[in-house]
């Protein structure tokens, strides 16, 4: 297998790996650097549960090979608060709006609606839905995660 | 307690932050030092004897640490429903004297990667000698037909709900329809997958795996190992999902243990999102064949017919889904004469198992919109029918399910009142369409085991901080912080003094699982009185103290105070401090056990009261039909709900929602399909589940009855929102276009077709 060596900075902190030719973005976030936030529940680019943000873009962390990533600036669910005391406006509204039953999809959302709101700061709930389209979600029905989305938004504004 | 602060409050979930920042940690995420990875080879022919099976090559793989097959097992059977159906333990946790559908494990390997692991399994070589197969539950009743199991045409269970005489309900109805449904599998799609890590140390195995129901993991466990249940502990870590699918051993689980114990070295399984469609669980497709008279003023007279549910290989929980099909409609109507049978049926197809309504989906769709066509039938108002219909508080369903509270009819006249009903109907837009559906819901059901308890124990330390230990398994629902809530109220104690130990077999209560919306009424019960008995031990201090009579103490939040003095009175974390003075020295452990009262079901007449309580909605859906497309669009759903009591209004809504946009991927597009057992979309692309796209407007009513039996009056309702939800579609869309749609899901072709009809 071949192997690449990549640097890459991840929330921050800079890091220099070797991968393999075939090791996913995603595999080094989570058995490399020990970053469980990032979820992968499909390995197929359906799901969005993996999402990250890279170079200021929303991406599947598991369509990506690791050895394109080469420079490369991301985000993780631990890079916007890792501090259950202060949390990142997102995560607060989030928490507070009921936007979270079981978890496991929501570092993922929260990521998407970092990326929506960085991009467009005061989203109509239309584009809050095509927004939040790549994420599923099981458990809400979307009816929190879409009204946490429209508080962050009023959060950051402030 | 006259104080209410925080029973009833939008709390928002307990360990919220900790799934927010990415810390929650789910057995998907663990990992431990010199864990090997496990995977299954799985049967290719959908029936066949298994002759032989040849690991000696595979075993020769370097990386390869052990391979197990029937041979390495006891070849014990096990089931789901053990108790009232003892013959359908009816699966070996690795397949042992056949395969009978494609994709059951044959043989698991442990390896020290996942390639490695592929590999080996590529190596092990299986000798079949294959037997006809059946794949449609009505060849399959046909006698000649290919026998899967023992039981008779494979049928594995016929349950009956009757009452009356049908005859005479016929000869008295002034309308009479007869319709069939059909109704198609489904899938969970929990977003974390089916993960099941095991290790064994000093005789005792410990297994990590998402599951919603710990102990009944461990009692199949126990059984399949032969191993005493002290000796195997089952942890439920976070779990991202379970709506069930996750109630039960399976395979994975078993085979974790086994290789664990023959490797010493820790094992786990990772289902894919293809095996996570296929080879774990899913809904039982259903036909309704069914038959129905009102008379002229609405009064409904009889139904008759049979339900016959595609259960696939083995039975898993499918006697007791067949059961719960059959058996709601009771609650729902005051029913003089009824005659229906309900058949399991065993298939080559992959197992149908419990999913959140469980049978209450299907069921629903047929009888909801069955309804609907007999109110038509007879020109009369659908809700108003309903209305005439429905049970009332204190009533004896049919079949003996014994109904206290209900707020039935106050959900049917408040969804009409907040949907303009009247107004919609009389001045009817083109295109525009408005429906309504009913249902009712158990909040548990001992079906499962002679009882169906719950333990709650709570700590209270020495620094005034609580501990709570509860058997209830929050998969994302939010029993952690209902259990928390309910402590809190009982305890006068603020909700932050508390950490919520759970579902843990050998550190918390025996409780039987999140399934049949029971937690918040059964394991709240028991968190309750876990919570009572605490308090009184720290009332009986207290009383001594002022020296009083322990009657006079009352609590608001964080305050003890006496009823008749109001000097005496002091913080809860005073009376802590008192108890454990050296004056008093009294070390604080509450202790509460709940088993609802119920009667058994008599198998023989399908009689019996498996619930204490029941829980009623009504839903109404306004839709606009595109008659050029044939496509629906959902413009909003009422749901008027009776919740007993909401312990957390922000949780309740939760589960609604999430429950009603369930109900509207199934009745608009999810479809798990299969031919001649395979499935040609296991995966997220070809199966669709509702994206934040397919929301709709949803308008939640809850009708608090106060249940006298919940705790703080509440009920269970975690399910229920499914139930009405493709019948109060359907119905809308026969009220737009005047088109009857009997089978799900409603894509528009099939309106475009029954348009041209």
């Amino acid at each position: 297998m071949q192997k690449y060596n990549i640097e890459i900075k991840v929330n921050g902190k800079n890091y220099e790996l070797e991968v393999n030719s075939n090791t996913l973005l995603v595999e080094v976030i989570r058995d490399q650097l020990l970053l469980n936030g990032t979820k992968n529940a499909c390995n197929n680019g359906e799901c969005g549960s993996c999402t990250v943000i890279m170079n200021a873009k929303s991406v599947l962390s598991c369509l990506i090979l690791a050895a394109d990533c080469n420079g490369a600036e991301i985000t993780t669910i631990e890079g916007l608060s890792n501090d259950l005391n202060k949390l990142h406006p997102i995560q607060e509204a989030f928490v507070e709006k009921g936007a979270i039953q079981c978890g496991f999809c929501t570092p993922g959302m929260i990521l998407s609606a970092k990326y929506l709101l960085d991009t467009n700061p005061d989203p109509s709930e239309e584009e809050i839905k095509i927004g939040m389209s790549g994420n599923l979600c099981r458990c809400t029905g979307y009816v929190k995660i879409i009204e946490a989305v429209k508080e962050a938004s009023r959060k950051i504004k402030k | 307690m006259e104080e209410i602060f925080s029973v009833g409050k939008r709390v928002p979930q307990i360990d919220a932050k900790e799934k927010a920042t990415g810390q929650a940690v789910y057995t998907f995420d663990m990992k431990l030092p010199g864990m090997l990875v496990g995977k299954f080879l799985r049967s290719t022919l959908a029936h066949a004897i298994i002759k032989k099976i040849d690991t000696t090559q595979a075993l020769k793989l370097k990386g390869v640490h052990a391979i197990i097959t029937r041979d390495d097992t006891y070849k014990i059977r096990y089931g789901s429903n053990s108790y009232f159906f003892p013959f359908t333990d009816d699966q070996y946790p690795l397949a042992t004297d056949k395969v009978r559908y494609i994709g059951e494990e044959v043989a698991a390997v442990a390896a020290d990667s996942e390639e490695i692991a592929s590999e080996a399994i590529k190596l092990i070589k299986v000798e079949y000698e294959e037997l006809p197969a059946v794949f449609d539950p009505i060849e399959a009743m046909k006698p000649g037909a290919s026998q899967i199991q023992s039981s008779r045409n494979n049928v594995a269970v016929m349950i009956p709900a009757l009452a009356g005489d049908i005859e005479k309900g016929f000869k008295e109805s002034d309308f009479i329809t007869e319709v069939e449904f059909r109704l198609q599998s489904a899938a969970h799609v929990a977003l974390e997958p089916h993960v099941a890590l095991a290790k064994y140390e000093e005789g005792k195995i410990t297994l990590w795996t998402s599951t919603q129901a710990p102990f009944r993991v461990r009692e199949n466990l126990a059984k399949t190992l032969k191993m005493e249940q002290k000796d195997i502990r089952v942890i439920k870590p976070q779990v991202g999902g379970g709506f069930g699918g996750k109630l039960e051993m399976l395979p994975l689980d078993f085979c974790a243990c086994l290789l664990a114990k023959k490797t010493n070295r820790p094992v786990k399984f990772c289902l894919t999102r293809e095996e996570e469609f296929i080879y774990t669980r899913r809904k039982h497709p259903m036909i309704f064949k069914l038959k129905a008279g009102t008379s002229r003023d609405g009064k409904i007279k009889a139904l008759a017919g049979e339900v016959i549910a595609d259960g696939g290989a083995y039975c898993s929980y499918g006697p007791t889904v067949v059961a719960a099909a059959i058996m709601r409609i009771g609650i729902v109507y005051k029913l003089e004469n009824v005659k229906i049978f309900g058949y399991r049926v065993y298939t080559n197809n992959p197992i149908s198992g419990a999913i959140r309504g469980f049978g209450g989906v299907q069921s629903g769709f047929a009888y909801e919109s069955l309804i609907d066509m007999l109110a038509s039938g007879i020109g009369m108002d659908p809700a108003e029918f309903r209305l005439k219909n429905a049970t009332d508080p204190n009533f004896t369903a049919f079949n003996g399910m014994e109904i206290t509270s209900n707020g039935l009819k106050d959900c049917i006249r408040l969804a009409c009142e907040k949907s303009d009903w009247g107004n919609l109907k009389q001045n009817k837009k083109t295109n525009l369409g408005i429906g309504i559906a009913i249902a009712a819901d158990v909040m548990g059901s001992k079906m499962y085991k002679s009882h169906e308890s719950a333990g709650t124990v709570i700590r209270v330390e020495e620094d005034g901080s609580v501990i709570l230990f509860t058997g209830a398994a929050d998969t994302g629902q939010g029993a952690n912080t209902t259990m928390a809530q309910i402590a809190a109220q009982e305890m006068g104690i603020d909700i932050s003094r508390i950490r919520v130990i759970a579902a843990d077999t050998e550190n918390t209560p025996f409780d039987t699982g999140s399934f049949a919306s029971r937690v918040t009424f059964i394991s709240g019960n028991a968190t309750k009185r876990a919570a009572q008995d605490v308090r009184k031990q720290i009332d009986e201090i207290v009383a001594k103290h002022w020296n009083i009579l322990q009657e006079r103490i009352a609590h608001k939040k964080e305050l003890i105070y006496d009823l008749e003095n109001q000097f005496n009175q002091m913080s809860f974390q005073e009376a802590v401090k008192l108890c454990y003075s050296f004056e008093v020295g009294k070390m604080l452990i509450g202790k509460g056990v709940y088993n609802p009262p119920t009667k058994p079901v008599d198998l023989r007449t399908g009689k019996g009261n498996v619930s204490a309580s029941y829980s009623f909605e009504a839903q109404i859906a306004i839709v606009e039909v595109d008659k050029e497309t044939g496509k629906v669009k959902i413009l909003k759903i009422i749901d008027a709900h009776d919740v007993g009591r909401a312990i957390n209004p922000m949780a309740v809504e939760g589960q609604i929602e999430g429950s009603l946009i369930m109900g509207i991927g199934y009745s608009l597009f999810e479809d798990l399909k299969f031919k001649n057992g395979i499935c040609p979309n296991p995966n997220l692309f070809n199966y669709r589940i509702p994206r934040s796209t397919d929301t709709v407007e949803i308008e939640t009513i809850l009708i608090e009855t106060n249940d006298k039996e919940g705790p703080f009056g509440a009920k269970g309702m975690g399910e229920s929102s499914l139930l009405p939800t493709a019948a109060a579609i359907a119905n809308a869309i026969y009220d737009a276009i005047g088109v009857r749609i009997t089978d799900l899901p409603i894509l528009p072709q099939k309106i475009l077709s029954a348009l041209k009809k």
